[in-house]
């Protein structure tokens, strides 16, 4: 694959590494740290992440699962995670080829959008269910744009055992 | 979502899925633990001898009170028997630990590291040291969730300590003063007045500190009050709760009409308080 933010060739992506960031992911999301609206949702920049960049291992029954775990974590109403987790997998996926060509902070732009999806959607289907919103919980979208903010970390992170060289050649660089 | 909401069908596999997602959350658990432990092993010496001070002065305080308390059981128990009130059910209490609270923007809950196997029901209410922290909402077969007192509609029945006034202090989403509805202008309220519970429900047992009235705001037009308090027990201060398993229901003593073997519709499970039935008389 090309990384269209150096134009270098990138190394095969290990499943490994792929199965192992959504797991600290996941863990870093279980982190007791107490109920505050702005904490980012590691789990979501994750898939995000991989639905973009290899999203035939990360798809949307991943997506689907891993939702679930913080559906129960979170003793929220069952399937409410699954299902904007994998709704954003899928937006994520039919987006991948537009997203991908772009600058990392332009990318952080127009996923802003789907961050704001999840962090809102409980709001929303609080209010479908029982006909009242709740305007407090709305500041979620500040865990949004904290999300957009660390998409180029992110990328810089995940990409990294992508980007290294495989025989450093000084003299002759490509 | 809707099964879930409507019908609690789904429970089983929540309690399964909570079964593999329970020792991640241990696991994630250990550095915040370890750094309260660290803090906690290096406290001076100067704290340690003025909390053990304070201690010495409030167990003093507390054993003068348990003395005369139990006095005043005896009196108390006498005098029931003597009026043929009703006697107060017992109940008992389960040492519980806060596990964490879980991230959710629109509800506070705590998870509580006692579940159904540890004797602990759906709907028990959860106090501290202070006062009532909430009710058991959710029940796992080792863990449970705990609904706090500033949810939305989360009603608790209580008197007023000073005048015993019967009310009913409602939650009124997360970060927002609990309410005291349905009170007519001239009912004798002062901020600063302690609700503790009524008992009437059966939920609670009677006697628990709830919350504080804070401010009053007497709407003389609409002959209604807006009144809004502040739960007394703290939730992010002490890691330590009691749970407490109370079941009125349940009298000291089998009712005389069970003992005599009466048949029919009225006999309950022995044990149980006599009641009227329900529906048509």
């Amino acid at each position: 694959m090309i990384d269209f933010q150096s134009g270098y060739i990138l190394r095969p992506v290990n499943p490994l590494f792929i199965y192992f960031s959504l797991l600290g992911a996941l863990l870093l999301n279980l982190l007791p740290i107490g109920n505050y609206g702005w904490i980012p949702d590691w789990l979501i920049i994750c898939i995000v992440f991989w639905n973009i960049h290899q999203h035939r291992f990360v798809g949307v029954i991943i997506a689907f699962t891993l939702g679930l775990l913080m559906d129960v974590h979170n003793s929220d109403l069952l399937g409410l995670h699954a299902f904007s987790y994998s709704l954003v997998a899928y937006l994520a996926i039919s987006w991948h080829r537009r997203i991908i060509a772009l600058n990392v902070f332009t990318q952080a732009l127009h996923l802003l959008p789907i961050f704001l999806l999840v962090s809102l959607f409980p709001v929303l289907t609080h209010w479908i269910l029982s006909g009242e919103i709740y305007w407090w919980a709305l500041t979620g979208s500040v865990q949004a744009v904290i999300e957009a903010l660390l998409w180029p970390l992110a990328t810089r992170i995940l990409l990294a055992p992508q980007r290294r060289p495989i025989d450093v050649d000084h003299n002759r660089p490509i | 979502m809707l099964i879930d909401f409507r019908y609690k069908a789904l429970d089983p596999i929540r309690n399964n899925v909570n079964w593999i997602l329970r020792p991640l959350e241990y696991v994630m658990m250990t550095p915040r633990n370890a750094i309260e432990g660290a803090s906690e092993y290096f406290t001076t010496r100067g704290t340690l001898d003025k909390e053990n001070q304070e201690m010495k002065v409030r167990q003093a305080e507390l054993s003068l009170l348990a003395n005369q308390s139990e006095f005043l059981l005896i009196e108390n128990q006498n005098l029931r028997q003597l009026m043929d009130l009703q006697k107060q059910t017992p109940f008992k209490t389960l040492p519980v630990e806060i596990l964490f609270n879980p991230p959710n923007p629109i509800s506070q809950r705590i998870v509580i590291n006692r579940g159904s196997n540890d004797g602990l029901k759906l709907g028990n209410p959860i106090a501290n040291d202070a006062g009532i922290l909430g009710q058991v909402v959710r029940i796992y077969d080792h863990s449970a969730e705990v609904s706090l007192l500033e949810d939305r509609d989360f009603a608790v029945p209580v008197q007023v300590a000073r005048n015993g006034l019967r009310a009913a202090v409602f939650g009124t989403g997360r970060g927002n003063p609990l309410e005291l509805r349905y009170l007519p202008v001239a009912s004798d309220l002062e901020v600063g007045d302690v609700l503790i519970t009524s008992g009437i429900d059966g939920v609670y047992p009677p006697g628990f500190a709830v919350a504080v009235i804070s401010r009053i705001e007497r709407n003389a037009d609409k002959n209604s009050s807006n009144v809004l308090c502040v739960p007394v027990a703290a939730v992010n201060r002490y890691r330590q709760a009691l749970a407490l398993l109370y079941d009125p229901q349940y009298d000291a003593k089998p009712s005389v009409v069970n003992k005599s073997g009466s048949s029919g519709p009225g006999v309950m499970s022995p044990g149980r308080r006599q009641t009227r039935e329900r529906g048509m008389q």
